[in-house]
């Protein structure tokens, strides 16, 4: 296979998702690399714990950007170091304002905090918005490859979910403030302490990240999600379900990319499995109408770096539509 | 019966009122106490889990630490001697 010249309309911001195992990694890389391929600064993003995309690459990838080849970059976003990042700028800021002993005895509750079961997707999802706050910049097109669905459906609606909390943070402060202003008036004390309020800017701060990350994110013209699937049971169920969900949410779904299809070739010894196959593709094409649907065959071997990866990105050219 | 109780409460609010009026330093100690319960309740939603109440958005909110630590741990120590509280509460409702 060559290099086609249809272009591809992509948005700036392209997610894969799907089960477990579909080939998420794979088909993001592969449209990386055709992006890249015509003249897009593309850089792929990987949120998977298991950092897969330098496997399918071929190529080492860390968690700070590194440079693949012409027009191609790539991030294993590492949400430890992440959150050690952001731990540490706290700290700093806190041993300017409050005393080390202190900060010594809040030390255990930091922990828990820290490790709390929110955490690790708070962490990837500072780093998402980092990273899409620097399109323009060093970027045309970024590509995530994301966890399991599951994993990315929460990630991707934090925003609107504790944006909300966080509004309701920022109402409770304002009128905790104004009690404390009507107590000022006879007590100069406090009414200096008052004065600003870096509790309700930094809440307030907090709550425009969520917006520009939710903005982005329900913008079509700007977000885009597409999914990975095989032909079987269990990954069409899943994809209905998670279209449905991110819809709701108002997040942009574009196609779908069918993965790992048995190509004839295969041979009279995979027959039953084609026949099978076959009526899986029947029902994705029927119950996803509407949608790209795009056929990606399965490979003699796994994909272990470009070479092969560049055998698959022509395919993706069509994805967009 | 809807009417008539809303009618004590009104009564019940003007007395509330009268007397606040009466004694503005009671008064300001009242509002002062209500800035301070209204900001523990904000500690309660904001740093929650330090006590083991799950908060969805604890991380970020360790982001205000910095201004919050040195109440954090007399508003720990509040929240779990429960015995304060209710004192507290009754000093509130004391119209001496
Ligand atoms: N079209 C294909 N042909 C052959 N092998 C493939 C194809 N697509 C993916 N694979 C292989 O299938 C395995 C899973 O693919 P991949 O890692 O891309 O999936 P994933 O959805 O990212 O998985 P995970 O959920 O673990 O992150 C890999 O070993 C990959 O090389
Ligand atoms: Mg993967």
């Amino acid at each position: 296979m060559t290099s086609t010249d249809r272009k591809v309309n992509y948005r700036p911001f392209t997610f894969f998702g799907g089960k477990g195992g579909t080939g998420k990694t794979s088909c993001a890389a592969a449209y990386a690399l055709a992006l890249a391929a015509q003249g897009a600064r593309t850089l792929m993003v990987s949120t998977d714990p298991a950092h897969s995309l330098a496997d399918a690459y071929g190529a080492e990838i860390g968690f700070e950007v590194v440079k693949l080849e012409e027009n191609l970059w790539g991030i294993e976003i590492d949400p430890e170091v992440e959150a050690k990042k952001y731990m540490k700028g706290i700290q700093e800021k806190m041993l300017h304002i409050v005393s080390a002993a202190i900060v010594d005895e809040i030390k255990r509750q930091i922990e828990i905090a820290y490790t709390s079961p929110g955490a690790e997707e708070a962490a990837i999802f500072d780093k998402f918005i980092e990273l899409m706050e620097s399109l323009g910049e060093r970027f045309d097109a970024i590509v995530f490859d994301t966890a399991p669905t599951g994993h990315t459906l929460r990630l991707l609606t934090l925003p609107e979910i504790l944006g909300t909390w966080i509004e309701h943070l920022i109402e409770k402060r304002k009128k905790a403030m104004h009690m404390m202003k009507m107590a000022a008036r006879y007590d100069s004390v406090l009414a200096e302490k008052i004065e600003e309020d870096p509790i309700l800017d930094t809440l307030t701060a907090r709550r425009d990240k969520f917006d520009l990350a939710r903005k982005i994110l329900t913008d079509p013209e700007r977000s885009v999600f597409h999914f990975v699937l095989n032909a079987e049971k269990l990954p069409i169920l899943e994809t209905a379900r998670a279209l449905e969900l991110l819809r709701n949410h108002g997040i942009a779904t574009g196609g779908l990319v069918v993965n790992k299809i048995l190509p004839p070739e295969a041979g009279p010894f995979f027959e039953k499995r084609r026949e099978a196959q076959e009526e899986y593709l029947q029902d994705i094409r029927s119950r996803f109408a509407g949608r790209k649907i795009l056929e990606i065959p399965l490979l003699d071997s796994d994909i272990q770096g470009r070479e092969q990866l560049i055998r698959l990105s022509p395919l993706f050219a069509d994805l967009d539509g | 019966m809807k009417k008539d109780r809303s009618a004590l409460s009104k009564i019940w609010e003007f007395l509330c009122l009268f007397h606040h009026g009466t004694f503005v330093d009671k008064r300001m100690a009242v509002v002062r106490k209500e800035a301070y319960d209204i900001n523990d309740n904000l500690m309660m939603l904001l740093f929650g889990d330090f006590l083991g109440i799950p908060n969805p958005i604890s991380y970020y909110m360790l982001e205000l630490l910095p201004y919050m630590a040195e109440d954090l741990v007399p508003w720990q120590r509040r929240m779990q001697n429960r015995k304060f509280i209710i004192a507290e509460k009754a000093a509130q409702y004391d119209f001496d």
